[in-house]
């Protein structure tokens, strides 16, 4: 009972943080648009439009608690659990993750679909075929680095024990990077060209900016970017595992 | 002659261990200077085990067994030595490998608690990639084994450590494992369950052929169920032999407990060489030589007992008189 309570209490509130950050950022922006029509290239609108859809991204982004588990996991020995099942262990967290996001991909959805319609936005979606095509392959692949990059930072446990720091470093730069606070656009444009360096800006912003209707043009370029960390998470991941799984001892002799 | 499939020759495995002073000063101290030592687990061991072999494999806490047990199935790599299973080196972690053996700890879980025992099967079905047949095959008869037909639906995070170990044992069984490795998996349980868990490994060795590898505290455990056990103390192989040899050889007691529904004084007693060693108004603990152990239950019968459970010597003494009588392993 108390199980099954916390798990939909766990989809209610998932449902909960989509609408607050729309409902700032509504309140917010209302104020903004007051006094003038435009800020930066967007309208009213369309700077909601925007915050939907990075909303509804960066809430499907889930793959935090792959860290954790991972950490926890290596230091109290139950990590053993995933050495002696025939199974990748990144694999086996990919596939966790996919089915966790594909169940609350439809939850999402309906609360975006439904503030929507309370605040009355005309809905601002790019009709460009190609760009909707690159977004979404996109915020795929934004996914699938940031399991790879929790991943990484829980097999950080066979090295230094704690990895409380490295999470918060994350943090703090996912929080600033994906642009799900204040859309990048607004920062000076030297600060943005050095955001377009790190992956996180691939995650949520860049996605849910083409599908707003903005940067058609870094497209192409965004998915190439986002691939090549995936590529190069995927080796760092690999030299890894090979260095440093040797020290895992499984607690207990 | 059946073919090996453990092989050890020299196995080692030292842990290096951090050591802190005790305080705050200590824990600052340690930013700086981190000060370790080293631990060996297990020292050289060679074990050679052949398919279908049931082994006991005893020894007093921190003795080392789940280390070598760790080392056999990959979890853990050994710091030197030689180690092949079924013919693979297994901290490769290969998945052909890992299809090959299947491993229960007693203390951890290999179970996914949210699911259902059916999606548990069914998960572990597809990670094995079994197929449809073969899975309802075993499916039923490991239901049937274990008597588990009504627990099927229920999520595993419910069920009690009986039930939970012999999900953990069908899961384990399921994809026909030519090596089954179980560290204490009857840690915890009751006698009934305890009694359970064992017939079902008789009849799993017996039957299906399974080599099995076998830790536990409990003496019961390895007589009943190993032709063949293994000592080890301090990461040292003392006894490598017939079970049956071990305890002929090393040990030489029994422990009779006896409950009484009434108050009792002291008992008189014709077996001279049975040892009091707890004495209450309604229980009395006997320490008495094997041999004599029949006439001392003959004798308390005379004085309507409500119960009366003979134990076995625990492990530590055993591998104290391991070490007093000397054996071939100990030079």
């Amino acid at each position: 009972m108390k199980t099954q309570l916390v798990w939909r209490a766990d989809v209610i509130f998932n449902m909960v943080f989509t609408i607050t950050r729309i409902i700032f950022a509504y309140l917010l922006w209302e104020m903004v648009f007051q006094q003038k029509e435009m800020v930066g290239e967007f309208t009213f609108h369309g700077m909601m439009s925007y915050y939907i859809i990075s909303s509804f991204l960066s809430q499907l982004e889930m793959s935090e608690g792959i860290g954790i588990e991972i950490h926890e996991r290596i230091r109290n020995g139950t990590f053993s659990k995933y050495l002696v099942i025939p199974v990748g262990v990144e694999k086996y967290f990919m596939a966790m993750e996919l089915g966790i996001v594909l169940f609350y991909v439809v939850f999402d959805f309906i609360a975006a679909m439904v503030w929507v319609f309370i605040f009355r936005i005309q809905f601002v979606f790019t009709a460009d075929n190609g760009v909707i095509v690159c977004a979404v392959v996109m915020a795929v692949l934004g996914m699938v680095f940031m399991v790879q990059l929790n991943y990484f930072l829980g097999l950080l446990t066979l090295k230094y024990q704690g990895i409380g720091t490295f999470l918060m470093i994350k943090n703090n730069l996912m929080a600033l990077i994906t642009g799900t606070i204040i859309p990048l656009a607004l920062f000076p444009e030297g600060i943005v060209k050095m955001m377009r360096l790190l992956p996180f800006y691939y995650v949520t912003y860049l996605p849910a900016m083409l599908l707003s209707g903005k940067c058609g043009e870094e497209a192409w370029m965004g998915l190439m970017a986002i691939g090549c960390w995936c590529l190069a998470m995927q080796f760092i991941i690999h030299g890894t595992w090979k260095k440093y799984l040797r020290k895992y001892d499984g607690v207990g002799i | 002659m059946k073919d090996i499939v453990i092989h050890t020759e020299n196995l080692v495995k030292t842990y290096r261990r951090y050591k802190k002073e005790e305080g705050l000063y200590g824990s600052i101290a340690s930013l700086w200077k981190r000060n370790y030592e080293e631990k060996t687990a297990v020292n050289r061991v060679d074990l050679s085990v052949r398919e279908g072999e049931f082994i006991g494999l005893i020894g007093p806490n921190g003795a080392g067994k789940t280390t070598l047990i760790k080392m056999l199935t990959g979890i853990i790599a050994p710091t030197d030595g030689e180690i092949e299973v079924l013919g693979y080196y297994p901290n490769d972690l290969r998945n052909e490998f890992k299809k090959q053996y299947a491993v229960v700890m007693g203390q951890k879980s290999q179970l996914f608690f949210e699911l259902t025992v059916n999606d548990t099967l069914r998960l572990f079905k597809e990670i094995y990639e079994i197929s449809e047949q073969e899975f309802q095959r075993n499916k039923q008869y490991f239901m049937k084994l274990f008597g588990v037909e009504e627990l099927m639906d229920v999520q595993v995070r419910t069920l009690s450590l009986g039930e939970r170990m012999k999900m953990e044992l069908i899961v384990s069984l399921l994809h026909n494992p030519r090596i089954l490795f179980l560290d204490e998996p009857t840690i915890g349980l009751d006698a009934v369950a305890a009694k359970q868990i064992r017939s079902f490994l008789k009849e799993i060795n017996e039957k299906k052929g399974t080599t099995i590898l076998l830790t536990s505290h409990y003496m019961e455990d390895i007589q009943v169920l190993c032709q063949r056990t293994v000592v080890v103390n301090h990461g040292v192989k003392i006894y490598d032999g017939s079970t049956e040899e071990l305890f002929d050889r090393y040990q030489k007691n029994k422990r009779i407990i006896v409950s009484f529904g009434k108050p009792m004084r002291k008992l008189l007693l014709e077996t001279q060489d049975a040892r009091l060693v707890e004495d209450t108004s309604y229980k009395k603990v006997y320490e008495v030589p094997k041999e004599s152990a029949r006439r001392l239950l003959a004798e308390m019968m005379k004085y309507e007992p409500g119960d009366i459970v003979v134990e076995e010597e625990e492990i530590g003494v055993i591998v104290e008189r391991i070490y007093q009588e000397g054996s071939e392993y100990l030079g």
